[in-house]
Protein backbone atom coordinates (compact mmCIF):
# COMPACT_ATOMS: atom_id res chain seq x y z
CA UNK A 1 0.00 0.00 0.00
CA UNK A 2 2.95 2.26 1.09
CA UNK A 3 4.32 1.65 -1.97
CA UNK A 4 1.09 2.28 -3.92
CA UNK A 5 0.69 5.59 -2.37
CA UNK A 6 4.37 6.77 -3.53
CA UNK A 7 3.78 5.82 -6.93
CA UNK A 8 0.25 7.96 -7.22
CA UNK A 9 2.41 10.94 -4.70
CA UNK A 10 5.37 10.48 -7.47
CA UNK A 11 2.95 10.55 -10.45
CA UNK A 12 1.00 13.51 -9.33
CA UNK A 13 4.09 15.02 -8.52
CA UNK A 14 5.17 14.74 -11.81
CA UNK A 15 1.93 16.45 -13.05
CA UNK A 16 1.92 19.15 -10.55
CA UNK A 17 5.77 19.92 -11.95
CA UNK A 18 4.74 19.29 -15.68
CA UNK A 19 1.57 21.28 -15.86
CA UNK A 20 1.26 24.32 -17.27
CA UNK A 21 -0.29 27.71 -16.45
CA UNK A 22 -3.57 27.44 -18.01
CA UNK A 23 -4.52 23.30 -18.94
CA UNK A 24 -4.99 22.97 -22.46
CA UNK A 25 -4.69 19.08 -22.75
CA UNK A 26 -5.43 16.50 -19.71
CA UNK A 27 -2.27 15.70 -17.91
CA UNK A 28 -2.37 12.48 -16.77
CA UNK A 29 -2.49 12.35 -12.74
CA UNK A 30 -2.33 8.80 -12.07
CA UNK A 31 -0.75 5.66 -12.47
CA UNK A 32 -3.43 3.89 -14.28
CA UNK A 33 -2.90 0.94 -12.37
CA UNK A 34 -2.87 2.45 -9.06
CA UNK A 35 -6.91 3.73 -8.77
CA UNK A 36 -9.22 1.57 -7.74
CA UNK A 37 -11.57 -0.48 -9.00
CA UNK A 38 -15.13 1.24 -9.77
CA UNK A 39 -15.74 -0.58 -12.67
CA UNK A 40 -19.14 -2.15 -13.72
CA UNK A 41 -22.49 -0.57 -13.00
CA UNK A 42 -23.52 1.00 -9.30
CA UNK A 43 -27.43 1.30 -8.29
CA UNK A 44 -28.67 3.47 -5.08
CA UNK A 45 -29.31 1.48 -2.14
CA UNK A 46 -33.02 3.03 -2.11
CA UNK A 47 -33.29 1.78 1.60
CA UNK A 48 -29.98 3.88 2.63
CA UNK A 49 -31.40 7.21 1.07
CA UNK A 50 -34.80 6.26 2.86
CA UNK A 51 -32.93 5.69 5.90
CA UNK A 52 -30.82 9.10 5.39
CA UNK A 53 -34.19 10.99 5.00
CA UNK A 54 -35.36 9.82 8.14
CA UNK A 55 -32.04 9.46 10.51
CA UNK A 56 -30.10 12.93 8.91
CA UNK A 57 -32.62 15.55 9.09
CA UNK A 58 -31.34 18.80 6.38
CA UNK A 59 -30.51 21.66 8.51
CA UNK A 60 -33.34 23.92 6.70
CA UNK A 61 -33.13 27.14 7.09
CA UNK A 62 -36.65 28.45 9.10
CA UNK A 63 -38.44 29.03 5.41
CA UNK A 64 -37.22 26.38 3.59
CA UNK A 65 -38.40 24.33 6.49
CA UNK A 66 -41.61 25.05 5.94
CA UNK A 67 -41.65 24.51 2.24
CA UNK A 68 -39.95 21.09 2.98
CA UNK A 69 -42.68 20.08 5.36
CA UNK A 70 -45.38 21.17 3.24
CA UNK A 71 -44.26 19.05 0.64
CA UNK A 72 -44.22 16.20 2.93
CA UNK A 73 -47.09 16.45 3.59
CA UNK A 74 -48.49 16.53 0.22
CA UNK A 75 -46.63 13.63 -0.59
CA UNK A 76 -48.33 11.56 2.65
CA UNK A 77 -51.43 12.90 1.37
CA UNK A 78 -51.32 10.75 -1.93
CA UNK A 79 -50.43 14.29 -3.90
CA UNK A 80 -47.00 14.20 -4.26
CA UNK A 81 -45.09 17.20 -6.63
CA UNK A 82 -43.25 15.74 -9.25
CA UNK A 83 -39.76 17.68 -8.62
CA UNK A 84 -38.26 16.35 -11.64
CA UNK A 85 -41.68 15.52 -13.68
CA UNK A 86 -40.68 18.25 -16.33
CA UNK A 87 -37.77 15.96 -17.02
CA UNK A 88 -34.81 18.44 -16.34
CA UNK A 89 -32.07 16.78 -14.62
CA UNK A 90 -32.22 16.03 -10.98
CA UNK A 91 -29.26 17.80 -11.12
CA UNK A 92 -26.24 18.17 -8.71
CA UNK A 93 -26.88 17.22 -5.38
CA UNK A 94 -30.67 15.26 -6.48
CA UNK A 95 -28.72 13.03 -8.48
CA UNK A 96 -26.27 12.21 -5.79
CA UNK A 97 -29.00 11.91 -3.48
CA UNK A 98 -32.30 10.88 -4.73
CA UNK A 99 -31.97 8.94 -7.91
CA UNK A 100 -33.31 5.10 -8.42
CA UNK A 101 -30.92 5.18 -11.66
CA UNK A 102 -27.87 3.12 -12.37
CA UNK A 103 -24.44 4.82 -13.03
CA UNK A 104 -21.44 3.97 -14.12
CA UNK A 105 -18.08 6.10 -13.30
CA UNK A 106 -15.20 6.62 -16.43
CA UNK A 107 -11.34 6.66 -15.84
CA UNK A 108 -9.13 9.05 -18.04
CA UNK A 109 -6.21 10.20 -18.13
CA UNK A 110 -7.65 14.31 -16.65
CA UNK A 111 -11.19 13.26 -15.57
CA UNK A 112 -13.34 10.80 -14.13
CA UNK A 113 -17.45 10.95 -16.03
CA UNK A 114 -19.88 9.44 -14.51
CA UNK A 115 -23.02 8.41 -16.80
CA UNK A 116 -26.02 7.72 -15.54
CA UNK A 117 -29.35 5.80 -17.11
CA UNK A 118 -31.89 8.58 -17.07
CA UNK A 119 -32.33 13.07 -17.57
CA UNK A 120 -31.78 12.21 -21.56
CA UNK A 121 -28.52 10.13 -19.86
CA UNK A 122 -26.87 11.96 -17.04
CA UNK A 123 -23.25 13.19 -17.39
CA UNK A 124 -20.74 14.72 -14.71
CA UNK A 125 -17.15 15.85 -15.55
CA UNK A 126 -14.46 15.74 -12.92
CA UNK A 127 -11.40 17.41 -13.82
CA UNK A 128 -8.73 15.53 -11.81
CA UNK A 129 -5.74 17.19 -14.49
CA UNK A 130 -5.28 19.79 -11.06
CA UNK A 131 -6.73 22.82 -12.76
CA UNK A 132 -8.32 25.28 -11.01
CA UNK A 133 -12.41 26.41 -11.12
CA UNK A 134 -12.99 29.01 -13.19
CA UNK A 135 -13.47 32.15 -11.47
CA UNK A 136 -16.83 32.63 -12.83
CA UNK A 137 -18.46 29.28 -14.36
CA UNK A 138 -21.26 29.50 -16.47
CA UNK A 139 -23.99 27.88 -14.64
CA UNK A 140 -25.10 24.25 -15.00
CA UNK A 141 -27.12 21.47 -13.89
CA UNK A 142 -24.19 19.36 -12.72
CA UNK A 143 -21.94 22.89 -11.42
CA UNK A 144 -18.08 22.71 -12.33
CA UNK A 145 -16.46 19.88 -10.71
CA UNK A 146 -12.61 19.54 -9.67
CA UNK A 147 -11.22 16.19 -8.11
CA UNK A 148 -8.39 15.05 -7.18
CA UNK A 149 -7.31 11.73 -5.55
CA UNK A 150 -6.52 10.65 -1.77
CA UNK A 151 -5.49 7.26 -2.00
CA UNK A 152 -8.52 5.51 -2.75
CA UNK A 153 -10.87 8.45 -2.04
CA UNK A 154 -12.06 10.85 -5.17
CA UNK A 155 -12.23 14.17 -3.40
CA UNK A 156 -14.76 15.89 -5.27
CA UNK A 157 -15.25 19.54 -5.51
CA UNK A 158 -18.28 21.34 -7.13
CA UNK A 159 -19.46 24.83 -7.57
CA UNK A 160 -21.39 26.63 -10.35
CA UNK A 161 -24.54 24.74 -10.23
CA UNK A 162 -27.98 26.65 -11.18
CA UNK A 163 -29.60 27.87 -7.97
CA UNK A 164 -32.76 26.21 -9.55
CA UNK A 165 -31.73 22.52 -8.52
CA UNK A 166 -32.75 20.69 -5.67
CA UNK A 167 -31.54 19.73 -2.65
CA UNK A 168 -34.70 16.89 -2.49
CA UNK A 169 -35.12 14.36 -0.22
CA UNK A 170 -37.08 12.57 -2.05
CA UNK A 171 -38.70 12.74 -5.66
CA UNK A 172 -41.57 14.50 -4.47
CA UNK A 173 -39.90 16.71 -1.44
CA UNK A 174 -37.23 19.52 -2.09
CA UNK A 175 -36.24 22.96 -1.94
CA UNK A 176 -34.03 25.04 -4.76
CA UNK A 177 -30.68 25.63 -3.60
CA UNK A 178 -31.19 29.75 -4.06
CA UNK A 179 -27.36 29.81 -5.45
CA UNK A 180 -23.64 29.96 -4.10
CA UNK A 181 -23.86 26.35 -3.34
CA UNK A 182 -20.65 24.28 -2.52
CA UNK A 183 -20.67 20.36 -3.10
CA UNK A 184 -17.58 18.74 -1.27
CA UNK A 185 -17.67 14.83 -1.73
CA UNK A 186 -15.24 12.12 -0.65
CA UNK A 187 -15.99 9.12 -2.78
CA UNK A 188 -14.66 5.55 -2.05
CA UNK A 189 -15.48 1.54 -2.01
CA UNK A 190 -17.19 0.90 1.39
CA UNK A 191 -16.39 -2.92 0.81
CA UNK A 192 -16.04 -4.80 -2.73
CA UNK A 193 -19.58 -3.95 -4.23
CA UNK A 194 -20.44 -0.69 -1.98
CA UNK A 195 -19.49 2.82 -3.35
CA UNK A 196 -19.90 5.34 -0.67
CA UNK A 197 -20.57 9.09 -1.50
CA UNK A 198 -19.74 11.38 1.59
CA UNK A 199 -21.07 14.80 0.67
CA UNK A 200 -20.74 18.02 2.50
CA UNK A 201 -23.23 20.29 1.32
CA UNK A 202 -23.50 24.22 1.24
CA UNK A 203 -26.03 26.55 0.39
CA UNK A 204 -26.23 29.32 2.82
CA UNK A 205 -29.84 30.97 1.00
CA UNK A 206 -31.47 27.44 2.21
CA UNK A 207 -29.41 25.48 4.97
CA UNK A 208 -28.53 27.19 8.47
CA UNK A 209 -24.91 24.96 8.43
CA UNK A 210 -23.17 22.38 5.80
CA UNK A 211 -25.31 19.25 5.68
CA UNK A 212 -23.02 16.25 6.06
CA UNK A 213 -24.55 13.12 4.21
CA UNK A 214 -23.31 9.92 3.09
CA UNK A 215 -25.30 7.43 -0.06
CA UNK A 216 -24.54 4.28 -1.05
CA UNK A 217 -24.16 2.78 -4.20
CA UNK A 218 -24.11 -1.41 -5.06
CA UNK A 219 -22.42 -3.16 -7.84
CA UNK A 220 -24.59 -4.52 -9.61
CA UNK A 221 -23.21 -8.64 -10.53
CA UNK A 222 -26.25 -9.83 -11.98
CA UNK A 223 -27.05 -10.87 -15.47
CA UNK A 224 -27.69 -8.60 -17.50
CA UNK A 225 -26.34 -5.21 -15.46
CA UNK A 226 -25.92 -2.65 -18.58
CA UNK A 227 -27.11 0.63 -18.55
CA UNK A 228 -29.48 1.33 -20.81
CA UNK A 229 -30.46 4.71 -22.95
CA UNK A 230 -32.91 6.61 -20.78
CA UNK A 231 -33.96 9.22 -22.02
CA UNK A 232 -36.62 11.26 -19.93
CA UNK A 233 -38.36 12.90 -22.70
CA UNK A 234 -38.87 9.37 -24.63
CA UNK A 235 -42.22 9.02 -21.92
CA UNK A 236 -44.25 11.81 -23.56
CA UNK A 237 -44.18 10.84 -27.23
CA UNK A 238 -45.87 8.03 -29.05
CA UNK A 239 -44.07 5.95 -31.64
CA UNK A 240 -46.53 6.27 -35.14
CA UNK A 241 -46.65 6.52 -38.42
CA UNK A 242 -47.33 9.66 -40.52
CA UNK A 243 -49.72 9.70 -43.55
CA UNK A 244 -46.79 9.40 -45.61
CA UNK A 245 -45.56 6.08 -44.35
CA UNK A 246 -42.79 7.44 -41.83
CA UNK A 247 -41.54 6.19 -38.30
CA UNK A 248 -42.32 9.25 -36.33
CA UNK A 249 -42.34 10.37 -32.59
CA UNK A 250 -45.78 12.11 -31.66
CA UNK A 251 -46.26 14.00 -28.52
CA UNK A 252 -49.25 13.24 -26.29
CA UNK A 253 -51.10 15.10 -23.31
CA UNK A 254 -49.24 14.67 -20.03
CA UNK A 255 -50.42 15.92 -16.89
CA UNK A 256 -48.44 18.71 -15.34
CA UNK A 257 -47.12 16.48 -12.55
CA UNK A 258 -45.79 14.01 -14.64
CA UNK A 259 -48.15 11.19 -13.10
CA UNK A 260 -50.32 8.65 -14.78
CA UNK A 261 -54.17 9.75 -16.14
CA UNK A 262 -55.79 6.47 -15.32
CA UNK A 263 -58.79 5.56 -17.42
CA UNK A 264 -61.99 7.09 -17.44
CA UNK A 265 -64.11 5.36 -15.25
CA UNK A 266 -67.06 3.53 -17.51
CA UNK B 1 -67.51 -3.62 -28.05
CA UNK B 2 -66.70 0.00 -29.73
CA UNK B 3 -67.01 1.35 -26.62
CA UNK B 4 -64.09 -0.66 -24.73
CA UNK B 5 -61.94 0.27 -28.16
CA UNK B 6 -62.46 3.82 -27.87
CA UNK B 7 -61.86 3.46 -23.82
CA UNK B 8 -58.78 1.93 -24.49
CA UNK B 9 -57.82 4.46 -27.27
CA UNK B 10 -58.47 7.24 -24.86
CA UNK B 11 -56.40 5.62 -22.25
CA UNK B 12 -53.53 5.28 -24.55
CA UNK B 13 -53.73 8.61 -25.87
CA UNK B 14 -53.54 10.24 -22.41
CA UNK B 15 -51.36 8.38 -20.03
CA UNK B 16 -48.44 7.87 -22.90
CA UNK B 17 -47.25 11.16 -21.96
CA UNK B 18 -47.12 10.93 -18.07
CA UNK B 19 -43.61 9.33 -17.74
CA UNK B 20 -41.59 11.58 -16.19
CA UNK B 21 -39.95 10.43 -13.24
CA UNK B 22 -41.94 11.12 -9.77
CA UNK B 23 -42.87 9.94 -6.57
CA UNK B 24 -45.08 6.81 -6.32
CA UNK B 25 -47.13 8.76 -3.32
CA UNK B 26 -50.56 8.64 -5.22
CA UNK B 27 -50.44 5.00 -5.14
CA UNK B 28 -51.83 3.07 -2.16
CA UNK B 29 -48.88 1.18 -1.26
CA UNK B 30 -51.08 -0.17 1.79
CA UNK B 31 -53.69 -1.89 -1.03
CA UNK B 32 -53.46 -4.28 -3.28
CA UNK B 33 -55.58 -5.27 -6.38
CA UNK B 34 -55.51 -8.28 -8.17
CA UNK B 35 -56.45 -8.45 -11.85
CA UNK B 36 -56.74 -10.93 -14.22
CA UNK B 37 -57.23 -9.85 -18.13
CA UNK B 38 -55.15 -9.03 -21.71
CA UNK B 39 -52.33 -6.69 -22.02
CA UNK B 40 -53.74 -4.11 -24.99
CA UNK B 41 -50.58 -1.75 -24.54
CA UNK B 42 -46.78 -1.92 -23.70
CA UNK B 43 -45.10 1.10 -23.63
CA UNK B 44 -41.08 -0.09 -23.15
CA UNK B 45 -40.01 3.59 -22.11
CA UNK B 46 -37.91 6.01 -20.05
CA UNK B 47 -38.37 6.66 -17.34
CA UNK B 48 -41.26 4.44 -16.54
CA UNK B 49 -42.68 1.37 -18.32
CA UNK B 50 -46.49 1.29 -18.54
CA UNK B 51 -48.77 -1.28 -19.67
CA UNK B 52 -52.36 -1.61 -20.28
CA UNK B 53 -54.48 -4.29 -19.16
CA UNK B 54 -58.57 -5.00 -20.23
CA UNK B 55 -59.76 -7.00 -17.33
CA UNK B 56 -61.96 -9.78 -17.71
CA UNK B 57 -65.79 -8.90 -17.41
CA UNK B 58 -66.99 -9.63 -13.94
CA UNK B 59 -70.53 -11.20 -14.04
CA UNK B 60 -73.16 -8.50 -15.66
CA UNK B 61 -70.29 -5.81 -16.65
CA UNK B 62 -67.67 -5.40 -19.24
CA UNK B 63 -64.04 -5.96 -19.03
CA UNK B 64 -62.05 -2.43 -17.41
CA UNK B 65 -58.88 -0.54 -18.82
CA UNK B 66 -56.26 -0.39 -16.20
CA UNK B 67 -53.23 1.71 -17.24
CA UNK B 68 -50.74 0.34 -14.88
CA UNK B 69 -46.78 2.03 -14.30
CA UNK B 70 -43.08 0.40 -13.73
CA UNK B 71 -39.78 1.19 -12.65
CA UNK B 72 -37.31 2.45 -15.52
CA UNK B 73 -36.42 -0.17 -18.47
CA UNK B 74 -32.97 -0.63 -16.89
CA UNK B 75 -34.04 -1.87 -13.73
CA UNK B 76 -36.70 -3.70 -15.00
CA UNK B 77 -33.63 -5.21 -17.45
CA UNK B 78 -31.67 -5.72 -14.04
CA UNK B 79 -34.44 -7.64 -12.68
CA UNK B 80 -34.97 -10.33 -15.21
CA UNK B 81 -37.28 -8.42 -18.06
CA UNK B 82 -36.76 -7.58 -21.70
CA UNK B 83 -39.06 -5.15 -23.65
CA UNK B 84 -40.68 -8.46 -25.11
CA UNK B 85 -41.54 -10.11 -21.68
CA UNK B 86 -45.08 -9.12 -21.62
CA UNK B 87 -46.70 -8.97 -25.48
CA UNK B 88 -50.01 -7.25 -26.76
CA UNK B 89 -52.28 -10.09 -26.03
CA UNK B 90 -50.62 -12.08 -23.79
CA UNK B 91 -53.24 -12.67 -20.47
CA UNK B 92 -51.90 -12.25 -17.60
CA UNK B 93 -52.68 -11.79 -13.84
CA UNK B 94 -51.25 -8.47 -11.97
CA UNK B 95 -50.73 -7.37 -8.78
CA UNK B 96 -50.54 -3.54 -8.15
CA UNK B 97 -50.80 -0.61 -5.23
CA UNK B 98 -53.92 0.91 -6.89
CA UNK B 99 -54.54 5.00 -7.12
CA UNK B 100 -55.68 6.46 -3.74
CA UNK B 101 -58.38 8.45 -5.84
CA UNK B 102 -60.19 4.57 -7.25
CA UNK B 103 -59.57 5.33 -10.43
CA UNK B 104 -58.26 2.34 -12.99
CA UNK B 105 -54.42 3.15 -12.25
CA UNK B 106 -51.64 1.32 -10.66
CA UNK B 107 -48.67 0.79 -9.11
CA UNK B 108 -47.08 -2.87 -11.25
CA UNK B 109 -46.22 -5.19 -8.15
CA UNK B 110 -46.07 -8.18 -10.05
CA UNK B 111 -47.09 -10.10 -13.40
CA UNK B 112 -47.84 -13.72 -13.87
CA UNK B 113 -48.11 -14.86 -17.22
CA UNK B 114 -51.18 -17.51 -17.46
CA UNK B 115 -50.04 -19.36 -20.16
CA UNK B 116 -46.73 -20.39 -18.89
CA UNK B 117 -46.79 -19.71 -15.34
CA UNK B 118 -43.45 -17.17 -15.65
CA UNK B 119 -43.66 -14.68 -12.47
CA UNK B 120 -41.99 -11.35 -13.49
CA UNK B 121 -41.45 -8.51 -10.77
CA UNK B 122 -42.06 -5.22 -11.17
Amino acid sequence: MACRQLIVLVALAAAACSRPATTARPTPDTVATSLPDWSGIWVPDIGDQIGQMKGNPVPWTSAAAVEAQRLTEAEAAGHPKGLFANCLPEAMPSWMLVSHNALEILFTPGRVTMLGESDGNRLRRIYTDGRPHPPDPDPSFHGHSIGHWEGDTLVVDTIGVFPQTYIAISEAVGVPNNGDMHIVERIHLAGSDVLLDELAITAPHVLTKTWNTTRRFMRQTGANPDILEGVCLQGSFAEQTDAGGDAVFVPVPHTDEGNPVPPPTP
Amino acid sequence: MKRILAVIALVAATVAGARAHHSSAMYDQDKTVTMRGVITQVRWTSPHVNFSVLTDPARGQTGMAWVLEATSPGNLQRSGWTRTSLKVGDRVSVVVAPLRDGTHGGWCRGVTLIESGKKLEC
